[in-house]
């Protein structure tokens, strides 16, 4: 076992690819009865340190409804200076410039280590970054202030060359000319008149009689003198922009007692959106919002401005009761599909203490890769340190954020790409690879506006030989992603991922089949298809289906008796599934009890983009325990771990947090740590908040930080998520009283456990 | 030269708001790569052959302390087992908090008008009138004791960077104050950043030739054009 999970490492480590199966069932209705899709778990711009890119554009297979790339798995003769692509076998020729390669002296693309390559491509004119601020201004003084240093501090970040522009917002939207000299001019628009994409152009002074852009080639704006009015370079604009922002004032409207500022989000939005697509379509760029409550005026609206009307909860969501959803959601979806289409990112920045809208706003980031970031107060270290990670640099000092990413994938013919699941949207493209079914299916292209190294999709694949076709002799299935996108430095680039894994007649080789199964991918996989399927399916229904496949897999693979659970076994490679869906289960990925709306799009959203380290950490938190007898260790998530005399340092990605036992506590209380012969007590209250600080110092978003103990209000983070292997319900049928009883009548692992076995094993079933 | 140090976050604006590290320690932590160190599980039993009830996968602990009064002090005598190196100590503010700046106003603003003086010669007069605007409202700040005196330190040392040529030093300094200090530098950094920013596009000799000009301990006003 320890062969196969190096294998899988080592796998992950240089492709960014970790899959459900590593050996792949060689028929369509063997792969069916897997229960778990041949699927994986991708990331295209995985960072690669070791990895410098080529200078020169990648070859391609000359069959145009192929157009794979010359990859290690094919075949070449270096007499001829033939090649023959692995995916349709075309027989292909060398381009002139590889006149002299030879089996000892190859190009790089060609050498097994090099599965994962990147080209840099030249061509076309080089276009900045923009970055455009779309500020509400319906906010607290202070918050206001806190946020207006923010985005003033975010100046001296950006690249010279990078261009800025401004829109603030609150009853009106105004568009800030940009300008060094004499008075700042804005271009104010009503808060409650949709208007086109044209019309917002024409208002702006953008239109002006020019050929018609060819479809499919992208737009060459010729002249930007009309909309550098708007956009600026950060070089030319940094001064009069830091005092424009530091004059900012609150929205100047008044808000009668008992409602809310009317907060025109969605015209703002729009207009960003159609100014930058009327002037820099296809080049990256990203939409920053910034808003600091829900959007009460004109379309898009979430709530109307009367306090006495709440906005909406998942009751009233259930119960049908929310007015604004529907329009609002389609408002938004609209929105985010044209900025996908142009190459933009939209972010958004919820800071505020009642929700804002996120649940109809999320179309907006997660179809375009943008970032959601929710919190209490732009007045916080969570804002200005995760706002601060925007701009992160990579070990070349360049921006780790990449744009304009259009991801591509072929495969060998047994093969079909159902779908997608990640901040993508379809292009569209239907191919000899695609099938259907899964979300973003019927395409084997998806483009990714706004992504970075660790922007992880889920890919979706279905196994198309018939049941009686052979396995070919010792053969392989591939697949190719392709990913292009616009480094931070504006070069385009090609990345080249090329994978390949051995077919297995399931009848005969499942043991090989079962050894190469990869529980930890496949449960985030399968908590993706989970996500997915709960925004348009109920609650339960999800809970049921998961139910179901869990069930279905421990027929499969388990090892039992018939009627007897007490026989059930399941081998090491799928002994922590069942644990991950049990956490899957209560998580409120799936659980939207005691979260608002918003509060469960935001941990929807960063649950499909994150890679599998981090998407494992939000199923099931990892758990490790400090004491005076040993180093610090990982523990069980479980009731039985919180002791007295211990201290738990838990990660569930939005927090952390530690955790102090009865005594711990007391002994902090009384203040053994300020004397010096307790020296070690001191050292020991220190190492969890070592060990915390590498993840908060490099996590995006940044984590709540929760300091509790013992009795505290707090520790409810902690006794939630731990299986309450101890409840008020059985402590007195233990014989031993070790862990802290949990207050619940969830149902514990073992409950689930012991269920799961009998149904397993059940005949009737 | 930037700072390490962590200062808790804003409890009163948000709840469980995480601690809020300089710009040096969050750089420091950029150039590593990630560890992961903490994600490791332990298996539930349960799917081997005990029937046990009592999940057995944690360490047996030793008898817990009895948490009754009188408190039992933790033991003293116990040596801590090796622990994984520790990062910056999480508590304890940098040192040169504490100690005050030693330069003067003068010094600073000898070097950074030299740099403007520079400038005069070839970059847009409107443009050096909004840094010398600027570098004027940083001066106020200073003598009316508004600026702390890690920001005097810092703008003291991303100074002496500037008239040494050290553009790159000079500007990830003017961030560093940027990132830690923005309510008190952000009506004014924006012109030391562009002033960093004119003054290194300047030709060689334009330098070159101001560097035989009035040294930063001269009378400043034998400075101005």
């Amino acid at each position: 076992m320890a062969t196969y999970q190096e294998f899988i490492q080592q796998n992950e480590d240089r492709d960014g690819v970790r899959f459900s199966w590593n050996v792949w069932p060689s028929s369509r209705l063997e792969a069916a009865k897997m229960v778990v899709p041949l699927s994986c778990l991708f990331t295209p711009l995985k960072e690669r340190p070791d990895l410098p890119p080529v200078q020169y554009e990648p070859v391609l297979c000359s069959r145009p409804t192929c157009k794979a790339v010359l990859n290690p798995l094919c075949q070449v003769d270096y007499r001829a200076k033939l090649w023959a692509c692995n995916f349709c076998f075309q027989r292909n020729h060398f381009p002139p410039a590889y006149a002299g390669i030879s089996d000892i002296n190859q190009p790089a693309e060609l050498m097994p280590q090099f599965s994962t390559i990147e080209y840099i491509v030249q061509n076309g004119p080089q276009t900045p970054l923009i970055f455009l601020y779309v500020v509400d201004t319906c906010l607290e003084e202070e918050d206001l202030q806190a946020l207006k240093e923010s985005l003033q501090m975010s100046l001296s970040l950006l690249s010279p060359n990078a261009l800025v522009g401004l829109i603030t917002f609150g009853r009106m939207v105004q568009v800030h000319e940009l300008s060094c000299e004499g008075i700042s001019k804005s271009y104010v628009f009503r808060g409650t008149k949709d208007l086109s994409g044209k019309q917002i152009q024409e208002m702006l002074g953008l239109t002006k009689p020019a050929a018609p852009v060819q479809q499919g080639r992208p737009a060459q704006p010729q002249d930007h003198s009309v909309s550098s009015r708007f956009l600026q370079p950060v070089h030319k604009i940094d001064m009069n922009l830091t005092d424009l922002l530091g004059e900012l004032q609150r929205d100047p409207w008044p808000v009668p007692q008992g409602k809310r500022p009317l907060r025109s989000t969605g015209i703002a939005l729009s207009i960003a959106v159609g100014l930058l697509e009327g002037t820099f379509p296809n080049t990256g760029a990203r939409i920053m919002l910034f808003t600091g409550g829900p959007p009460t005026q004109g379309p898009g609206m979430v709530v109307g401005d009367e306090l006495k009307t709440p906005i909406r909860s998942w009751h009233d969501i259930e119960k049908d009761n929310a007015r604004y959803l529907k329009k609002a959601t389609k408002y938004y979806d609209a929105l985010a599909n044209r900025s996908a289409v142009n190459g933009h990112c939209i972010d958004i920045y919820a800071f505020a203490l009642d929700q804002t809208g996120l649940l109809e706003m999320k179309c907006c980031s997660n179809l375009t890769g943008g970032h959601i970031v929710m919190g209490d107060s732009f007045n916080t270290s969570l804002f200005k340190q995760t706002y601060q990670r925007v701009f992160t640099k990579d070990y070349n000092g360049e921006f780790q954020m990449a744009f304009g990413g259009e991801l591509e994938v072929k495969t060998s013919r047994e093969l079909k790409i159902s779908g997608a699941i990640g901040p993508c949207v379809s292009l569209n493209v239907k191919g000899p690879c695609v099938s259907e079914n899964v979300r973003l299916g019927g395409t084997s292209q998806w483009k990714i506006c706004g992504i970075n190294p660790f922007t992880t999709l889920g890919m979706y694949f279905e196994v198309v030989n018939q049941h009686n076709a052979p396995v070919p002799q010792g053969g392989r299935g591939a697949i190719q992603f392709i990913t292009q996108y616009q480094h931070s430095s504006t070069q385009k680039r090609i990345r080249v991922t090329t994978i390949a894994r051995n077919w297995a007649d399931a009848q005969s080789q499942i043991q090989h089949i079962e050894a190469a199964f990869d529980q930890e991918a496949a449960a985030v996989l399968m908590a993706r298809l989970g996500v997915c399927r709960a925004q348009s399916e109920e609650g339960p229904d999800v809970l049921r289906w998961l139910d179901r496949q869990l069930i279905r897999l421990c027929q499969k693979f388990g090892q039992f008796h018939k009627d007897d659970p007490n026989s059930f076994r399941l081998s090491e490679s799928f002994s922590l599934y069942p644990q991950f869906m049990f956490h899957l289960r209560r998580s409120p990925f799936l659980q939207v009890f005691n979260n608002s709306p918003d509060e469960s799009s935001y941990y929807r959203h960063h649950f499909v983009r994150q890679d599998l380290t981090q998407s494992l950490i939000m199923i099931q938190p990892v758990l490790y325990s400090y004491s005076f007898y040993g180093p610090p260790e990982p523990v069980l998530l479980d009731s039985s771990s919180i002791l007295p005399d211990k201290i738990l340092l838990m990660d569930t990605f939005f927090q952390l947090v530690i955790y102090h036992g009865e005594t711990i506590a007391q002994w902090r209380k009384a203040g053994y740590q300020e004397m010096a012969e307790y020296e070690n007590f001191k050292q020991l209250l220190q190492a969890p908040l070592d060990d915390a600080q590498e993840i908060l110092q490099t996590r995006f978003p940044m984590p709540r930080y929760i300091d509790t103990e013992h009795g505290g209000s707090q520790a409810r983070f902690l006794l939630s998520k731990v299986n309450p292997s101890q409840t008020h319900n059985n402590l007195y049928a233990w014989g031993q009283e070790t862990g802290a009883p949990i207050l619940t009548d969830d149902v514990s692992l073992q409950v689930f456990m012991d269920h799961l076995k009998k149904l397993a094993v059940s005949s009737a079933l | 030269m930037a700072e390490s140090y962590v200062k808790p976050g804003n409890q009163e604006k948000g709840w469980n708001d995480p601690p809020q590290f300089s710009y040096g320690l969050q750089t420091q932590a950029q150039g590593v790569q990630k560890r992961n160190f903490l994600n490791k599980r332990v298996p539930p039993p349960q799917l081997d052959g005990s029937q046990v009830s009592l999940p057995s996968g944690a360490p047996l602990p030793a008898k817990p302390l009895s948490p009754t009064l009188p408190l039992a002090p933790p033991p003293s005598t116990v040596v801590l087992p090796a622990r994984r190196l520790s990062a910056v100590d999480c508590t304890a503010l940098s040192a040169s908090t504490h100690t005050e700046c030693e330069a003067t106003i003068e010094d600073v603003m000898g070097l950074l008008d030299w740099a403007l003086t520079a400038c005069r010669t070839t970059v847009k007069r409107q443009v050096c009138d909004e840094v010398s605007k600027r570098l004027t409202l940083f001066q106020e700040m200073w003598i009316s004791g508004k600026l702390s005196s890690p920001v005097k330190k810092r703008m003291y040392y991303l100074a002496e960077e500037l008239k040494k040529q050290n553009w790159d030093s000079a500007d990830e300094t003017h961030r560093s104050l940027i990132v830690d200090y923005v309510n008190e530098v952000s009506q004014w950094m924006v012109g030391v950043k562009r002033l960093i920013a004119e003054t290194r596009n300047l030709p060689t000799e334009v330098l070159n030739a101001e560097v035989e000009g009035p040294s930063p301990k001269e009378d400043t006003t034998q400075n101005t054009q």
